[in-house]
């Protein structure tokens, strides 16, 4: 006796509505059970002869021949005569060849691609020389430009050698360094005598516009005559045109009254 | 089996079943003629169904073609001691036309069809005079359904012509899936045995 709920599960098997697993357990139960597979018999002679109940229709003859005929020709490997299934047959053979034409597409692409990058790198390359030219170009710049700060620095400033007036100072060397935007100086004096008893060197600097050379100070002379001192004028200069020394009293003048003994622009 | 109750005589099926599975066995072995003999003893019915379940002649006929090339194809598959050649091909084309159904999406209107036109007592027999046999089962079929408590009848046709799975109907009629298992199976039963008596 075949309980209902296996008579349930076998209408199922036969409408297809078992997943597969279930499925094949039913086929196998049916396999080695002849009662259970009688019982299917008649459950689908039953449900096929439902079909009876259609009103039957004349079917169109020519539709034998037309399946030998494609069948003969699938046997023969030549395409079959065209009708809708045989779009659905010659689906799978479409996209293959759809797939191939975009990988034909894909590799030209590809190839492009490569050449592209190839290009670019060469590009790449040219443009690291160029940057390494331009880097090198901007040190030379720098350099230069350092060189012309240089430059400039030096034109701001004015150098000038004062010479001896009076022999007994002929062995001296006096050289200043005049810094024409800092209105200041360094004096190096070599070889010059004490000023004697009661008397001091006195640097004087000479400016154009003032009607009495600017004093710069007095000099103190080392036992050893070098003297390198900086100096800046006692009242603010706009030019100094030259520059001078003199013996002065002790102390110092503040006009030149003494002997002038060095003079230089 | 059970005794009568539907008072039918019994045609002469069993050697027509016969014959038809040696056609099958012929198909198997590429007999051409074969092929074109099964077609016209089974097309007319089958036409009608995927006809009836499609509702358009021309996809009824794409499942007819479809159906046949599959029984071209898979003859030699065909096992005699488990279904009748009929009810080989009428489970064939059936899922042929489900398939197509199922794709084009069309179940929906295709219920509508079936609950309000699709009265297996409204069917004209199209066929001509000359197809007894067929006619005879029609009626046979028909006559047994009557003897169908009408919720099981009901639910069968949206099963074999709707093309509806247990779920779907239950869900269509609103009834739980354990009630029409049991309509399904109680109206094959009455089926079954209303035909073998009348047979």
């Amino acid at each position: 006796m075949i309980d209902e709920a296996k008579q349930d599960l076998l209408v199922q098997y036969l409408l297809g509505e078992l997943d597969p697993p279930m499925a094949d357990q039913v086929r196998a139960e049916l396999a080695r059970d002849v009662e259970l597979r009688e019982f299917a018999r008649d459950f689908e002679e039953a449900f096929a002869s439902l079909a009876y109940t259609a009103s039957p229709m004349a079917p169109p003859r020519e539709i034998p021949q037309r399946i030998l005929q494609v069948e003969r020709r699938a046997r023969r490997g030549t395409p079959p005569a065209p009708y809708s299934k045989i779009i659905w047959l010659a689906m799978p053979w479409a996209l293959a060849a759809c797939f191939a034409i975009v990988c034909a597409v894909l590799s030209v692409e590809q190839a492009q691609i490569r050449k592209d990058l190839i290009s670019l790198q060469e590009k790449n390359t040219e443009a690291s020389r160029a940057l390494v030219a331009l880097q090198q170009k901007i040190a030379q710049s720098e350099s230069d430009l350092a060189a012309l700060k240089e430059k400039n620095v030096l034109s701001e400033l004015k150098i000038a050698t004062l010479k001896a007036q009076i022999a007994a100072y002929k062995g001296a060397t006096a050289v200043v360094v005049w810094d024409k935007e800092q209105k200041k100086g360094v004096l190096q004096l070599d070889k010059l005598p004490p000023p004697g008893q009661g008397k001091d060197y006195q640097l004087w600097v000479i400016d154009p516009k003032k009607p009495q050379p600017v004093s710069a100070g007095i000099l103190s002379v080392p036992n050893d005559g070098l003297i390198r001192t900086n100096f800046h004028p006692a009242v603010p200069v706009e030019s100094a045109d030259a520059f001078a020394i003199s013996v002065e009293k002790a102390g110092g003048a503040a006009k030149p009254e003494g002997q002038i003994i060095l003079v230089g622009k | 089996m059970r005794a009568g109750t539907c008072g039918m005589t019994r045609p002469a099926q069993l050697p027509e079943s016969e014959f038809e599975a040696s056609l099958i066995s012929r198909i198997a072995e590429g007999d051409e003629s074969a092929f074109t003999a099964l077609y016209e003893r089974f097309s007319a019915s089958l036409y009608g169904m995927a006809f009836r379940m499609m509702n358009d002649a021309k996809e009824a006929e794409d499942v007819l073609q479809e159906g046949f090339t599959y029984i071209w194809r898979k003859a030699a598959s065909y096992d005699s001691s488990r279904s009748s050649p009929f009810a080989w091909a009428v489970m064939i084309v059936r899922n042929k036309a489900i398939d197509r159904l199922r794709v084009r999406r069309r179940l929906e209107r295709l219920r509508d069809k079936v609950t309000t036109e699709g009265s297996f007592n409204q069917e004209k027999d199209e066929t001509s005079a000359d197809e007894p046999t067929l006619r005879e089962r029609g009626a046979l079929v028909r006559s047994a359904l009557q003897q169908i408590p009408e919720e099981q009848r009901q639910a069968l046709e949206l099963c074999f012509f709707g093309g509806l799975t247990h779920a779907q109907i239950a869900e269509r009629l609103a009834t739980p899936l354990g009630t029409i298992k049991a309509r399904i199976r109680r109206g094959l039963l009455r089926l079954r045995d209303c035909l073998n008596e009348g047979l």
